[in-house]
C-alpha cells in the first residue's frame, strides 16, 4: 500500500495508546444541552421548563441549512433553559438543562422522511474540528459539483485513538453510512485515509467497505486537518482561504459516517459521542462514549483524572485543542476529546528574540513564514501579514512547538486574524 | 460551582523541548572531532588556543552584559559556541592578547550592540577573524609544521598560489588533505572529521543540509570550470573542496542562523554563491583562501534572500 503524506508536520509518538474499546460513561443526572453544538446557528428551544422529556425527543429543531436539530439524550424534566451559557470557544450559546430520572427511557416517535431530511433531524453534525451541519455541507457539495468523497479516519491529533478504535469496531456500520453519503453526493471516488500504523482499522473498513479506496497515511501531526488530507491523499492543495469543495472534494469524518448511518438505517438520533481522554496522569488514554450534556467534570471522573493544582483542561489534543475554564462545561457534538495537564506539564511560551533557525519555516505544513507572519502580527503590520499569506496558517502549532526561543507564534498569528477580521467587519 | 482554577492559554499546550542552549550543546560536540584532530597534529598549542577562545568569550560575554544592564545569558551557550569555532580559525601559534582581541569583538560588535542573539545581521566571528587578518597578519599565519609529517610551513592553498600547482604533490596527497595531515587554521584542516561533525548537526537539525550542500555544489562548480579550461595551472575541484577552509566554512560558519537565510531555496542560494566567491577568490584575489571571506560577503545578502519565499500552501 502506498503511504500517503505532506511536507512538513511534526511526529509526535504513537498513537493509539488505547487500542481497547470504548467505556460508557454513565449517565448523569443533569445534563446540559447547548443549543448550537455547531458552526451555524443556534436553534430555537422546542420544549419549554418542566417540560418531560425522553432520550431522543427533539429539544431544538433544525429550521434551514445551518442549524442541527439538538435532542435529549436523558430521559427526564426540563429544569432550566439558559440563555446564556458559557461555550468552550469564550462565548456564550443557549442550553437547556435536563434534570435525569435515571430511567433512560426511549423517545419512541419515529423519524421519517428522504435521507437527507433524516440526517437533518437526526442533528448529524460533522464530527470534526468545525462542526459543520451535515445536511448543509450535503447541499454545499451538491451545488459545488463535488465528485470525490474523502473520509476523514485520522485521529484530530496523535494523543487520541478513538476514530482508529471506531473504524475498527465500527467498520460496518462506517461503511454503510459511508455508501448513504456517497449515493446523496453522487461521487464515485471515495477515499478513507487512516493512519498507517492503526492496521486493524485499515484491515477492517478495508473488508467492510469495497467501494473506497483506503490510503495508509504517515502518523504526522496535523494529518487529520482537511488541507493536509487532500494533500496526502489526492496530492492536490486547497486554494487559500477555500474549502475542499472549491475543487471538487468533500471531508467528513468517520464518525460522521457512522452517525449518518443510525440516522438514516436506525433512525436514531445524534446522542453521544465517541472521544479519547488522555492525558493528567493516566498512564493510558482512554476511549469513552460519552452521552452528550454530560458535564466533563464527570468524564474525568469516570476515567480517573485528577486535575492536579491549576492544571489544564483542553478540549481537543495538545497541539491544537481549547483550553476550557470550567469542567461543568458539557461534552457537545464538537468535543473532539478531551486532554488534561497537571500544573507541572504546562508549556509556557514567554517568548524570546527569533535567532533565524528557520526550524519554524521547516516545519510548516503550510509553507508559510511563521515567524514572519508572527512578528508582523505583533508588530501589528497587518496588511503586510495579509500578503505573506497569514489567512493560509491552519493553527495546527508546529512552529511554536519546535522554536527554541518559545515565541508564541501561533497566538499572534491568531491574533493578527482576529484584528483582520474586526478591521473587516467595521469596514 | 467553580472546579480548581484552571489555566486557560492559547496553542500549542506543549514544547518540543528545544532550545538555544540544546543547539549550542550539539553545534559543540559537532566541533569536537576537528579540535581533536586538531591536538592530535599541532599539539598542545592547539589546546591552549581552544581554551583561551572558548574562555575569553564567555568572560567578555558576561562581563558586556553586566555593564549594558542585560539580563545574562550565558547559560545559553552561544557565547562558549562562538569562542569555540572562532578557535577553529586561528593558527595553531595565535597569541593570547589577539584571541581575547578576537572574542571581544564577537560578543561586542557580533552581538551585543545590536541588542544581543538575534538581532545581529553580521556573523560575529567572521568579523572578528577579519580585523585580526587585517590588522596581524603575521600572527594570523603563524603556522607550524609536525617534524616528519610534512615539510612545508606554507598551506596547500598558499602552495597553489606562489608555488604552482605542480609543488603540491611534493608536500602533500589528497588522503593528507581529507585527514587533516597539512597545515592551516587548527579547525579547518580535517575534512572528515568536519564531516563527521557536520553530518551530525544535520541529523540533530541543528543546521539544514541545502547551505552546505549547495556551498560545496559552488565551490565544484566553479573549480571545475577552472579546471576543465586549464588542467595544467588549475587544482582539481577535489583539492579545492578539501584545502582550506571549505568544509569549515560551508558546516559550521555559513550555517550562523541570524545571518544566513532562513528559506530553502534562500538558503540553497546562498550557499552556491559562497562556494562561486570563494573560488573567485582562490582563483584571483589576494587571498589564498576566500572560504571565510566569501561567507562574510554574502550574509550582506540575507535580508534579500530571506525574500524568497517557499510556495505557500494553496497558492
Ligand atoms: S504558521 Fe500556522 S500552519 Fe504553519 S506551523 Fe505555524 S500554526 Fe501551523
Ligand atoms: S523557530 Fe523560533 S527562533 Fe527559529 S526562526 Fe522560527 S521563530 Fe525564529
Amino acid at each position: 500500500m502506498k503511504v500517503g503524506t505532506f511536507p512538513g508536520g511534526l511526529n509526535l509518538g504513537s498513537i493509539a495508546s488505547d487500542t481497547s474499546t470504548f467505556h460508557e460513561v454513565p449517565s448523569s443526572g443533569t445534563v446540559i444541552i447547548p443549543l448550537k453544538q455547531y458552526s451555524g446557528k443556534a436553534c430555537e428551544p422546542a420544549v419549554k421548563k418542566k417540560d418531560e422529556v425522553k432520550v431522543g425527543s427533539i429539544i431544538g429543531e433544525s429550521t434551514g441549512n445551518d442549524d442541527a436539530s439538538v435532542h435529549a439524550t436523558v430521559s427526564g424534566v426540563v429544569t432550566n433553559i439558559f440563555k446564556k451559557y458559557p461555550d468552550m470557544k469564550g462565548g456564550t450559546v443557549p442550553a437547556i438543562e435536563i434534570e435525569s430520572d435515571s430511567k433512560n427511557e426511549l423517545d419512541v416517535t419515529v423519524f421519517e422522511g428522504t435521507d437527507i431530511e433524516l440526517i437533518q433531524k437526526a442533528g448529524v453534525v460533522d464530527l470534526d474540528i468545525d462542526a459543520v451541519p451535515l445536511h448543509s455541507k450535503i447541499a454545499l457539495a451538491k451545488e459545488k459539483s463535488v465528485n470525490t468523497l474523502i473520509v476523514n479516519g485520522v485521529d484530530v491529533e496523535s494523543q487520541f485513538s478513538s476514530r482508529a478504535v471506531l473504524l475498527s469496531e465500527y467498520a460496518g456500520e462506517i461503511a454503510a453510512g459511508i455508501d448513504i453519503i456517497s449515493k446523496l453526493l453522487g461521487v464515485t471516488s471515495v477515499h478513507i485515509g487512516v493512519i498507517e500504523k492503526a492496521s486493524s482499522a485499515i484491515s477492517s473498513i478495508s473488508s467492510a467497505c469495497s467501494t473506497a479506496q483506503v490510503v495508509g497515511l504517515k502518523d504526522k501531526h496535523p494529518q487529520s486537518l482537511r488541507e493536509l488530507l487532500v494533500k496526502a491523499i489526492l496530492g492536490k492543495e486547497i486554494p487559500q482561504g477555500g474549502i475542499p469543495e472549491d475543487i471538487g472534494v468533500t471531508v467528513i469524518s468517520a464518525e460522521t459516517a457512522l452517525f449518518v448511518a443510525r440516522a438514516v438505517n436506525d433512525k436514531k438520533p445524534v446522542i453521544e459521542r465517541f472521544i479519547t481522554v488522555a492525558g493528567g496522569g493516566l498512564s493510558k488514554s482512554k476511549n469513552v462514549l460519552v452521552r452528550i450534556g454530560t458535564p466533563i467534570k464527570e468524564v474525568l471522573d469516570y476515567c480517573g483524572v485528577s486535575v492536579g493544582g491549576a492544571g489544564k483542561v483542553i478540549i481537543g489534543g495538545p497541539m491544537m485543542g481549547t483550553a476550557i475554564h470550567s469542567t461543568d462545561m458539557p461534552i457537545t457534538k464538537e468535543t473532539t476529546g478531551i486532554f488534561v495537564q497537571n500544573e507541572n506539564e504546562i508549556a509556557e511560551f514567554p517568548s524570546g528574540v527569533c535567532i533565524k533557525c528557520g526550524l519554524c519555516i521547516d516545519i510548516c505544513p503550510m509553507k508559510l513564514m511563521p515567524f514572519l507572519i508572527s512578528g508582523l502580527s505583533e508588530a501589528g503590520k497587518y496588511a503586510m501579514a495579509e500578503k505573506n499569506d497569514i489567512h493560509g496558517c491552519n493553527e495546527c502549532g508546529c512552529c511554536s512547538y519546535v522554536c527554541p526561543v518559545l515565541i508564541p507564534m501561533v497566538h499572534w498569528i491568531k491574533f493578527g486574524k482576529s484584528e483582520i477580521r474586526a478591521q473587516r467587519s467595521s469596514e | 460551582m467553580k472546579t480548581p482554577e484552571l489555566v486557560v492559554s492559547t496553542i500549542p499546550h506543549v514544547h518540543g523541548g528545544n532550545s538555544v542552549q540544546k543547539m549550542m550543546i550539539n553545534f559543540m560536540i559537532a566541533l569536537l572531532p576537528a579540535a581533536g584532530m586538531s591536538v592530535y597534529f599541532f599539539g598542545p598549542g592547539a589546546i591552549v588556543v581552544i581554551a583561551i577562545s572558548v574562555v575569553s568569550a564567555v568572560a567578555w560575554e558576561f562581563i558586556i552584559q553586566k555593564v549594558m544592564g542585560r539580563p545574562l545569558a550565558i547559560s545559553n551557550l552561544t557565547g562558549a559556541a562562538s569562542g569555540l569555532v572562532f578557535a577553529m580559525m586561528l593558527p595553531p601559534t595565535a597569541p593570547w592578547w589577539m584571541i581575547c582581541i578576537g572574542t571581544f569583538i564577537i560578543i561586542l560588535l557580533g552581538k551585543e550592540v545590536y541588542g544581543g542573539l538575534g538581532n545581529n545581521p553580521f556573523n560575529g566571528v567572521l568579523i572578528a577573524w577579519l580585523v585580526l587578518q587585517m590588522s596581524f597578519r603575521g600572527e594570523m599565519a603563524g603556522w607550524i609544521y609536525v617534524a616528519g609529517e610534512f615539510l612545508t610551513e606554507s598551506t596547500p592553498l598558499e602552495i597553489l598560489k606562489f608555488e604552482g600547482l605542480e609543488s603540491i604533490p611534493e608536500y602533500f596527497t589528497i588522503a593528507d588533505l581529507f585527514i587533516g595531515r597539512t597545515t592551516g587554521f587548527i579547525g579547518e584542516v580535517s575534512a572528515i572529521a568536519l564531516l563527521i561533525g557536520g553530518v551530525f548537526l544535520i541529523v540533530r537539525r541543528v543546521i539544514s543540509w541545502h547551505i552546505p550542500v549547495s556551498f560545496m555544489i559552488g565551490v565544484v562548480f566553479l573549480s571545475g570550470i577552472f579546471w576543465l579550461m586549464n588542467p595544467e595551472e588549475c587544482a582539481d575541484p577535489i583539492f579545492h573542496l578539501l584545502a582550506g577552509g571549505v568544509f569549515l566554512a560551508a558546516f559550521f560558519v555559513a550555517t550562523d542562523m541570524p545571518s544566513s537565510p532562513t528559506t530553502p531555496i534562500g538558503m540553497l542560494t546562498y550557499g552556491f554563491l559562497c562556494g562561486l566567491v570563494t573560488m573567485v577568490i582562490r582563483q584571483w584575489g589576494a587571498w589564498d583562501d576566500g572560504a571565510f571571506y566569501s561567507v562574510f560577503l554574502i550574509s550582506m545578502l540575507t535580508p534579500l534572500l530571506d525574500k524568497i519565499k517557499p510556495k505557500a500552501y494553496g497558492r
